[in-house]
C-alpha cells in the first residue's frame, strides 16, 4: 500500500482556496492513502472549529477525514509507541542542530516532527509540506542555517554530524498537487487562467513557493 | 523606548517591536516575545488617531503606556514576578473595557501575534512552531505568511523545480 502524508499546511491551503474537491480526484488517482497524524487532524480539525473565520475550512476537512479521503495511519500500539519515540528524536536533533552564542534555536515542533517521523516508519513515504522550514531542513538544512545566520544577524554553528537523520525524505508541496491535477485533466474550470490562479491562490495561503517557480510551472 | 512612548512616535515604537522579534526569535523566550506583541499594538494604536474618539480611551491609554514602562523595567531586572504581574494587569484591563474600545484593542492585539509570528517564521523557525509560541493558529499564520515575500528568498528554493515535479508524477505513477 502505498502513502502519501500532509503536513497541516497543504490541506489548510486546499480548504482556504476551495479545491478539496481536487484532493478528492487525487485520491483516487493515488491508489493509495492519504495520512495525517493525530497533530496534524489536531491543527486542520479540531482547531478551526473553534475558531469562526475558519470553522467553515475545518468543517470541510472534517468530512472529508469522515470519508476516508485522509486518514489516520492504522498503527498498533507497539507502532503508536515506536512513532512517538521517532517523533522525539527528531524533534530533538532538529531542535538542536544550530546554534548561537545564545543557545540552540528550537526549529520545529511536534506535528511536523510527527509527520516525517510517520514518513520514516512507512519506508520514507513521501510528505506534502508547504512550509518552508521543514522542506528546508530535509533538502538543504545548509540552506536553512544560511538564511537564519543573514536574518539573525549572527553566527550560527550547526551540528553538521545530524544532517544525515532528514537526507532520505521526499517532499513535494500543494502545487506540485495541483501541477499533477492540471496534467491529469482533474481541473474542471474551464477557464485557461484557472491553473495559474490556483497556483498563485495556494501561494499566497502559505505555500513556500517563489514567483519565479509558478512562472516556470505555468509554462509546463 | 521611554521617550518615543512619551512623544507617541509610533514608527520608531515599531522598530523596535521588530528589534525584539529579532532577538525573540533565537531565544524564544515568551515573556520577550509578549512585550513585542503590545508593544507592537501600542503603534497600531497611536498610528490610528480616530480611536482617541472611544469612550475611556484617555484613561486606557495611559495605564496602557504605564504598563509597557513597567515591563521593560521587569525585563531589565529580570523579573519574572513583576513582569507576570503586570501582563495579568494589562490582560484584565482589556477584558474590562467595553463597546468599541473593546473589539478594537482585540484585534489590534490578534493582528500584532499574527504580524510577529510571521517575522518569527521568515527567521527561519517552522509555521507550526510560530504558530504556538505566540499562541495562534497555523491557519492565521498561513494567511498572512503567505503574503508577504517569504516564498520568494533564493536561499528557500532547495531543489531544482524540474526534479521536484518528477518526484511528484513519481509518486503519482500507477
Amino acid at each position: 500500500m502505498k502513502h502519501l502524508i500532509f503536513d497541516s499546511g497543504p490541506l489548510i491551503n486546499f480548504s482556504m482556496n476551495n479545491l478539496l474537491h481536487i484532493l478528492i480526484k487525487l485520491k483516487k488517482e493515488f491508489k493509495g492513502d492519504f495520512l495525517i497524524t493525530k497533530e496534524v487532524k489536531q491543527e486542520i480539525i479540531d482547531r478551526p472549529l473553534t475558531i469562526k473565520k475558519y470553522e467553515l475550512s475545518g468543517i470541510r476537512l472534517k468530512e472529508l477525514f469522515d470519508r476516508g479521503i485522509i486518514k489516520h495511519a492504522n498503527l498498533s500500539k507497539k507502532q503508536v509507541d515506536e512513532l512517538r519515540e521517532r517523533r522525539e528524536k527528531i524533534m530533538q536533533t532538529a531542535n538542536n542542530l544550530f546554534k548561537t552564542n545564545r543557545g540552540y534555536i528550537h526549529l520545529i515542533d511536534k506535528g511536523e516532527s510527527a509527520a516525517l517521523a510517520l514518513s520514516q516508519m512507512t519506508e520514507y513515504s513521501p510528505l506534502v509540506i508547504d512550509e518552508r522550514t521543514a522542506r528546508m531542513l530535509c533538502e538543504n538544512p545548509e540552506n536553512l542555517r544560511k538564511l537564519m545566520e543573514k536574518k539573525l544577524h549572527t553566527s550560527i554553528t550547526s551540528n553538521k554530524n545530524e544532517y544525515d537523520l532528514f537526507k532520505n525524505f521526499k517532499v513535494i508541496r500543494s502545487t506540485e498537487l495541483i501541477y499533477i491535477a492540471h496534467k491529469r485533466g482533474m481541473i474542471e474550470i474551464k477557464d485557461p487562467r484557472a491553473y495559474n490562479a490556483m497556483l498563485y491562490g495556494l501561494k499566497f495561503k502559505g505555500c513556500s513557493i517563489s514567483e519565479d517557480e509558478i512562472r516556470e510551472m505555468s509554462r509546463l | 523606548m521611554r521617550s518615543a512612548l512619551t512623544k507617541k512616535d509610533f514608527v520608531k515604537i515599531k522598530i523596535l517591536s521588530n528589534k525584539i522579534i529579532h532577538n525573540a526569535s533565537i531565544t524564544q523566550d515568551p515573556n520577550v516575545i509578549y512585550t513585542a506583541v503590545i508593544i507592537y499594538s501600542l503603534s497600531k494604536i497611536i498610528e490610528r488617531e480616530q480611536y482617541k474618539e472611544y469612550k475611556n480611551w484617555g484613561s486606557f491609554y495611559k495605564e496602557y503606556s504605564q504598563c509597557i514602562n513597567h515591563l521593560i523595567t521587569a525585563l531589565e531586572k529580570d523579573d519574572e514576578v513583576e513582569f507576570q504581574k503586570h501582563v495579568d494587569f494589562i490582560t484584565d484591563r482589556i477584558d474590562s473595557l467595553s463597546g468599541q474600545l473593546k473589539i478594537y484593542i482585540k484585534d489590534v492585539f490578534q493582528k500584532a501575534r499574527v504580524n510577529k509570528a510571521s517575522r518569527i517564521y521568515e527567521h527561519g523557525i517552522s509555521m507550526e512552531k510560530t504558530a504556538k509560541i505566540l499562541g495562534i493558529s497555523v491557519w492565521e499564520l498561513a494567511e498572512y505568511a503567505g503574503q508577504t515575500g517569504i516564498g520568494d528568498v533564493n536561499l528557500g528554493v532547495t531543489m531544482p523545480l524540474k526534479q521536484r515535479l518528477k518526484l511528484a508524477e513519481e509518486v503519482f505513477e500507477k
